[in-house]
């Protein structure tokens, strides 16, 4: 079914393959840029990543001016003025984020205060309220997840008014995503298995909620096709490239489609997870995807059904099961990773203690996912989803 | 050849369009005022609301616009246009996004989905408004017109269907007498 109206942007360059690194500075000098400021955190500057990058510059005219390495996973606004600061007082003229969400977010946001001016990011938090273009950014992710490499959107929290800020902005898209399976394949096993269940959460949410359209059902859809084939094997198997390749394009694509079709209750719900009890966000998805998915029977179980091949099983022709049948599929990967690297299916294995339900759904109503999921999210159906997922 | 402006006249549905959504606004901020003083449902979802928190509904680029408070688990309209510099905006792009909507034509979710309205200031502070507008859009709009613009049909009380009544009797007046705010 086509939509009544819909829109879609991806201007984001992508390179992709082994030794995909190796164009770092080709990129950097086609953007106008020889002086970057990499972003990253104490882990992948520790797996010797960093180093990668810096190597990668070669006999080049490129250079980095500063290495920032102390991202700490929730970036909050002194992170982000620190990074903007070292960026002016270094005299760069790009950035390169070289980890998972919050280094490329915390670069995103940067990249915000060294253009704009600013130190208040406040007046920027909602949609489409930059006017201007940003400096010449470059991604290269070290997980297979998140999908920031190709969105326009940023998340940082901001320590003056304790809450998460949110910019959505053409003007944030990466200029290059640079996909080299050797920035991944050093990914212990438990947090490739999350990372890669967030790539199926926004491909499938992308999938079967509202904003749901042509465009970005193709990237949805190859996004999951890979990700039945190659999760698994990349959890077992760290250092086999091929996996960890098809799982960065799948994280990748799935990025692309939900940046345009948006994500719905398993997010919302997720999100509210990881603030109230801090599970992590690959964790949370994995937990409440099949529930999500159960929960939008009702409204979009047609959708779900037509997954059904893409998820490696045969269609019975009836459109309640087939849409039972994805759900089981997803499970059945659950349960797979569970067994090869220990991630939780349930909130109770993940830390989450039953006193902390309320406060998760009172949470998820106010989540914008909730607002695109295909079944009205009150309270008392937040509560239901939390309650199923504890297990 | 010098340059020269091209002669912009505005066809006439456009004018009604804007007029209309005019009217709706002024209608939606007037019931909204008075749903906070009588609907508990509204006053619950107020209640965790930031206080004094300001909060324009508006149609870019420069078409009409409201503009409400938050004040005590109350809502105090404070007139047409952005007053006392808005924490938070919803607007909708064009008058014919803005039309959609207004008309009972389209969900308040869908607009968003649509990408044909957009939020500036805190999400949060965002889906809680959305959320208190429907409530607020169950007086205004027939129950047929929100069984389709809804995720799920809306159900009444006694209480606040004598209030719907209400509302319908005395929309009118309200309008009247704050249409020069």
């Amino acid at each position: 079914m086509i939509p009544e109206y819909y829109e879609f942007i991806c201007p984001v360059k992508v390179l992709s393959g082994k030794k995909a690194l190796a164009n770092l500075s080709f990129e950097m000098e086609q953007l106008g840029a020889k002086r970057a400021m990499i972003v990253s955190d104490p882990g992948v500057a520790g797996a010797g990543l960093v180093k990668k990058v810096l190597e990668a510059f070669g006999e080049s005219d490129c250079e980095a001016g500063v290495v920032y390495d102390q991202t700490p996973p929730d970036s909050g606004s002194k992170v982000v003025n620190e990074v903007a600061k070292q960026f002016l007082d270094n005299k760069c003229d790009c950035f390169i984020a070289v980890g998972g969400g919050s280094s490329i977010d915390t670069a995103k946001c940067a990249n915000m205060i060294v253009v704009t001016g600013t130190s208040d990011l406040m007046q920027f938090q909602g949609v489409d309220r930059l006017d201007r273009p940003l400096k010449p950014f470059i991604v290269i992710p070290t997980t297979a997840g998140t999908g920031s490499e190709v969105t326009a959107a940023a998340v940082i929290y901001d320590e003056e008014s304790h809450t998460k800020l949110a910019f959505t902005s053409n003007h944030l898209f990466p200029d290059v995503a640079i996909l080299d399976p050797a920035m991944t394949e050093t990914m212990p096993p438990k947090i490739t298995a999350a990372t890669g269940m967030d790539a199926l959460t926004h491909a499938m949410e992308a999938y079967y909620c509202l904003a749901k359209n042509p465009v970005s059902d193709a990237y949805a859809i190859a996004a999951i096709r890979l990700i039945f084939k190659y999760l698994l094997q990349s959890v077992k198997k760290g250092k086999d490239l091929e996996a960890r390749l098809a799982m960065l394009n799948a994280s990748m694509l799935a990025g692309i489609a939900f940046s345009n079709s948006l994500v719905g209750v398993v997010h919302g719900i997720a999100h509210a997870t990881g603030g109230v009890a801090r599970v992590p966000h690959g964790v949370a998805n994995s937990i409440y995807l099949p529930f999500g998915l159960e929960n939008n029977f009702d409204k979009a179980g047609d959708v779900i059904a037509e997954l059904v091949p893409i998820v490696g099983e045969k269609s019975t022709g009836d459109v309640k099961k087939d849409a039972e049948l994805v759900v089981a599929a997803v499970r059945k990967l659950g349960q797979q990773l569970k067994e090869a690297s220990g991630l939780p299916t349930t909130l109770k294995e993940a830390g989450v203690t039953e006193d902390q339900l309320e406060d998760i759904a009172k949470a998820c109503i106010n989540d914008g996912s909730c607002t695109i999921n295909p079944e009205d999210i009150t309270y008392e159906v937040a509560l239901d989803i939390a309650k199923k997922a504890f297990g | 050849m010098g340059t020269q402006t091209v002669p912009r006249k505005l066809p006439f549905s456009y004018k009604l369009k804007k007029t209309v959504v005019s009217i709706a606004l002024l209608a939606l901020g007037v019931t909204f005022v008075k749903v906070s003083n009588k609907d508990k449902e509204l006053q619950e979802e107020l209640e965790d609301w930031k206080e004094n928190l300001v909060f324009s509904l508006g149609v870019l680029p420069n078409g009409p616009a409201i503009t409400l408070k938050h004040i005590g688990g109350r809502i105090k309209y404070l007139g047409r246009g952005y007053k006392e510099d808005p924490e938070l905006k919803i607007l909708f792009k064009n008058v014919d996004s803005a039309f959609l909507p207004f008309t009972g034509q389209m969900g308040s979710h869908t607009a968003f989905v649509q990408h044909r309205a957009l939020l500036h200031g805190n999400v949060v502070d965002g889906i809680k408004a959305n959320r208190a507008m429907n409530i607020v859009q169950k007086y205004l709009l027939p129950k047929i017109v929100l069984n389709y613009t809804f995720k799920r049909p809306p159900k009444y009380t006694f209480r606040q269907l004598m209030l719907k009544l209400n509302v319908y009797m005395t929309m009118g007046l309200g309008i009247a007498l704050n249409a020069t705010k």
